[in-house]
């Protein structure tokens, strides 16, 4: 059957009735995803993924265990249920835990987030729309990689206090390489685009950006590592950000004190030109996600840095009630074999001023523009948020205002906050990039001029043969 | 060791049965997987996360007359499994449509048998007290006597995954996996609000294993506390690590990670070809340079065996009913072979090194790491090491990784670093990091301890993959030295 969102919730209350126990959280979700992935100018992996996953929270008193299942019928449900029961009855308690959600009568604001077409794609759509993608690459004499990726996610949560939750959403995802070499390494250019609705994907424009980048990275110069004023696009920044919020913004990393944000609310943290927020109720085509996290709560636009200045965190229900805060509804949803916890999903960086990447560029005397980044870690002081990682797919010298030369990857390692807090200049348009960790989410961002961004090494040195 | 039960095994069959009849089915797959697990967190005196698990699905993976289809289903029944069967062939017709050329697949010999974890003691069959008792007791002890420990955890994973192998060439497999890991931490801060970490028995996520409870009684948790507490608090008024060019010794689970980061992953053959460009990127060591390129001093060594007992990477046969077996990577620094799939193999004229793993039912095999290992050298103990060494930096335990897009500019910072000088352990230095160019680092090894130093790690988050998938891979290896490695400090 195709499940949607009300038929999950169905199938929790029903659960919830059966089981019979007091206290007892559900949180369902069923999403149906189809795959094309390509790489080496071929459609090698084309896949259907179902991913059913109910979790079960059972407490008693402040003992609070949890159970997950793979199975979404109620006879299931209700063993799970079963099983954290037991397991409740054996552990300590939880510090803070507040009880499973209330009743809300109040409306969910209803983000728009779900496309028909996109829900019922089919493999032979999703091949005769990635048919031209391969062609075009192919016709440029470069090879093609990327994944175009249809899914419809069912959501629901309901508790035994009578919360009751459910959503519908969609993505279409389109990520795009042309590459001088399938695997080697060498020029490359990206291209992307998120959208509820595939009807909006723009493949052939954003297929288009791949080859022009990949085509003007050919025969890249050598650039000493140093300082560099550097210009990123978004998808270079997004995932600076998804790195910021996984140890800055979320309540245990604060009460554990290696967030940066630890004891510093209402302390400038960054540049007075910085607004970071969780935007997850974005009505906009930037916008995606439930309105509601895993608990049920209503998920809260928060303000998290306002003009530098570090201003507020995420809580989920528990973490919430031990620091005396309201809940902003930043529980993470569990997946197999991850513990869900607190987290941003939807942050947003800016808008800026600038009309575009252009007018960034000219005001960069001697700088870099930077397309991507690759294998970003930011775990190396997280208190300052020092951060590494490396260009990718398009890295070029800017000179006197004008991109000049492709030049070779690059490592930078430098503190983000101390980053942004030399950023002058942001376009006003902005992008959605996916996150890596979710299909449910995404980062907003526009490109970003940073100034005096430290770079500690370069790649792309060809190995040397034995003799 | 359990099975699918009578039902789904006669679904499974008629799935496997229906396929053999396609006139364009060339070859098919149907993995039946069932799981169990557990996840034990505490922190700070308080059970952060107390949570079991069980899954259940079947994945068919078909290659039709030019290219490959996956689907999946968790209903296990027979309308189910046919109706999976039929989808993910309907799948690999569609993508026909734009395949240039067949997938190159050689047949393989049906494989028939079982395989299981040596387990002593069942970890699900430990009561639950005893297993939370087991983290809180270290958790409380890491916080004691100084105010500067402000946080501690300790955590514990189990997974049993029962794995059944149908193909249409007639393998049929049974595999039952027990995973395990387990590991703690503390944070101490100083005055000025900057946290440090020391961490048991190694990174992030602890070192995992397939074996029983009896693992975590090995690991001692209690009798590590007060050495990592020392440590976290004598990193905070450590000075920063030198930069420089700098002799450089890593400890055995950092040359785990190094070998994870720098051969593992571009040995995958299907990342050199380019199949992994959308999540992860391609490698340098490309099928040129087979037989060819020094990728290491002649002490390096680098094998991929899925037969190390008790290994994370180990098991019977892989997804796709290749048999486990030892390949060497690097033989005495010369790169001589790849992580491989049948299909990718074929590509190079060679045989599978038997790599296809799948994280879930629902997911694709790719190819995966196994364990993949340093071989021990002659160089005698960590601090036979140290002490012939006249001046260094000695590191420990990883606290952050990255490496680029072909895997020859890697950078790894580390929780705690020793300056050495003429053969002694001198001063604490903190928050060390050490980066280069893959092959001219491995060039540089000159030593590489002996037998009785060699540890087999266990990683259990490594992800490839789109969607990614995440995996369990192993590492063994013994301490060993580099010369002339660029170290500094993210101070």
């Amino acid at each position: 059957m195709t499940w949607r969102g009300a038929d999950l919730l169905t199938l929790c209350q029903d659960a919830l009735r059966a089981a019979g126990e007091a206290e007892v959280e559900i949180y369902a979700r069923m999403a149906e995803r189809g795959c094309a992935r390509f790489a080496m100018g071929e459609l090698g992996q084309h896949m259907q993924l179902s991913e059913p996953y109910a979790v079960v929270r059972v407490a008693h008193g402040q003992r609070v265990a949890e159970a997950a299942t793979s199975r979404l019928d109620r006879e299931t449900l209700v063993r799970t249920i079963g099983d954290a029961a037991r397991a409740a009855k054996h552990i300590p308690e939880v510090e803070g835990f507040p009880g499973f959600a209330e009743k809300d009568d109040v409306p969910l604001e209803a983000a728009p987030r779900f496309a028909e077409a996109t829900a019922r794609a089919t493999p032979e759509e999703r091949v005769e729309r990635l048919t031209p993608v391969l062609q075009a690459i192919r016709a440029a004499g470069m090879v093609s990689a990327g994944m175009l990726e249809t899914s419809h996610a069912a959501l629901a949560v309901a508790t035994t206090r009578g919360c009751a939750r459910s959503h519908d959403g969609t993505i279409a995802s389109f990520r795009v390489w042309a590459l001088e070499t399938a695997g080697a390494g060498g020029a490359a250019g990206y291209g992307g685009q998120l959208h509820r609705d595939i009807h909006a994907l723009r493949l052939a424009d954003e297929t288009e950006r791949a080859i022009r980048v990949c085509r003007t990275s050919r025969d890249p110069a050598s650039l000493d590592a140093g300082t560099y004023d550097v210009v990123m696009e978004p998808e270079a920044a997004t995932e600076l950000l998804e790195w910021l919020a996984m140890i800055a913004f979320a309540a245990p990393e604060v009460e554990q004190g290696t967030s940066p944000l630890a004891g510093r609310l209402g302390e400038r943290i960054t540049g007075e030109n910085i607004d970071l927020v969780e935007n997850p109720l974005d009505p906009s085509e930037l916008g995606f996600g439930a309105p509601f996290d895993r608990e049920g709560t209503r998920r809260q636009r928060v303000a998290l840095v306002e003009r530098g200045v570090a201003r507020a965190v995420l809580y989920d229900r528990t973490y919430a009630a031990r620091a005396g805060a309201t809940s902003s509804g930043s529980a993470l949803a569990p997946a197999p074999g991850s513990p869900g916890g607190v987290g941003a999903t939807s942050v947003a960086l800016g808008p800026g001023t600038a009309s575009s990447v252009d007018e960034l560029l000219a005001d960069v005397d001697r700088g870099l523009y930077i397309c991507r980044l690759h294998y970003v870690n930011g775990l190396l002081e997280p208190r300052r948020a020092v951060m590494t990682g490396l260009t990718r797919d398009g890295c070029f010298l800017v000179e006197r205002g004008k991109i000049a030369r492709p030049v070779g990857n690059l490592r930078f390692t430098d503190s983000l906050l101390e980053g942004l807090a030399r950023c002058d200049g942001m376009t006003r348009t902005r992008r959605a990039v996916p996150t890596w960790w979710s299909d449910t989410g995404a980062f907003v961002s526009p490109a970003i001029r940073m100034r005096a961004f430290r770079f500690n090494g370069k790649s792309q040195e060809r190995p040397s043969l034995a003799p | 060791m359990t099975d699918p039960g009578p039902t789904a095994e006669a679904a499974l069959q008629a799935a496997l049965g229906w396929l053999r009849k396609q006139s364009d089915v060339r070859y098919a797959e149907v993995r039946f997987v069932e799981g169990a697990g557990e996840h034990l967190r505490v922190r700070d005196g308080r059970p952060e996360q107390v949570a079991t698990e069980a899954t259940r699905g079947v994945g068919i993976r078909v290659l039709g007359a030019k290219a490959w289809g996956f689907a999946c289903t968790a209903d296990t029944s027979e309308g189910e499994l046919l109706a999976a069967a039929a989808r993910a062939l309907s799948i690999a017709r569609a993508s026909a449509q734009i395949a240039r050329a067949p997938v190159l697949f050689p047949e393989q010999a049906p494989a028939r048998g079982t395989y299981e974890t040596r387990v002593a003691a069942d970890p699900f069959a430990i009561a639950l007290e005893t297993k939370l008792g087991a983290l809180d007791s270290p958790v409380r002890a890491l916080r004691a006597g100084d105010p500067r420990l402000v946080s501690a955890e300790a955590w514990m994973d189990w997974t049993r995954q029962t794995k059944r192998l149908l193909t249409t060439e007639g393998t049929d497999v049974t595999q039952r996996f027990t995973f395990g890991s387990c590991g703690m931490h503390v944070f101490a801060r100083g005055d000025d609000g900057v946290s440090q970490r020391r961490s048991y028995p190694c990174w992030q996520g602890g070192d995992g294993f397939q074996a029983g409870w009896e693992r975590v009684g090995a690991l001692d948790l209690d009798g590590n506390v007060d050495r990592i507490k020392d440590e976290a608090l004598a990193l905070l008024r450590a000075p920063a690590c030198p930069a420089g060019t700098r002799t450089l010794l890593l400890e055995s689970s950092q040359v785990g990670l190094q070998i994870h980061e720098s051969c593992g992953h571009p040995t995958e053959l299907d990342r050199a070809m380019g199949s992994e460009i959308s999540l992860a990127g391609g490698s340098f060591l490309q099928p040129g340079l087979l037989g060819k390129l020094r990728y290491g001093s002649p002490l390096v060594t680098l094998v991929a065996d899925a037969t190390s007992d008790g290994g994370n990477g180990t098991f019977g046969w892989d997804d796709e009913g290749v048999p486990a077996g030892k390949h060497a990577l690097v033989e005495g620094g010369l790169f001589v072979d790849y992580l491989s799939s049948r299909e990718t193999a074929a590509a190079l004229g060679r045989g599978s090194t038997g790599t296809m793993r799948a994280e879930a039912w629902n997911r694709a095999p790719i190819i995966r790491m196994v364990n993949v290992s340093l071989e021990p050298g002659v160089a005698g103990t960590l601090e036979d090491l140290v002490a012939d060494t006249a001046d260094g930096i000695l590191v420990a335990t990883d606290r952050s990784w990255s490496i680029d897009d072909i895997r020859l500019n890697f950078q790894f910072s580390c929780e705690i670093a020793w300056e050495i000088r003429r053969g002694k352990r001198t001063r604490i230095v903190r928050n060390p990091f050490y980066t280069g160019i893959t092959p001219r680092f491995w060039n540089s090894c000159d030593a590489v301890c002996g037998p009785s130093e060699w540890r087999l790690w266990g990683i259990t988050s490594c992800g490839k993959g789109d969607p990614m998938q995440v995996m369990h891979v192993g590492h063994g290896a013994s301490p060993a030295r580099f010369r002339d490695v660029t170290v500094g400090s993210t101070s």
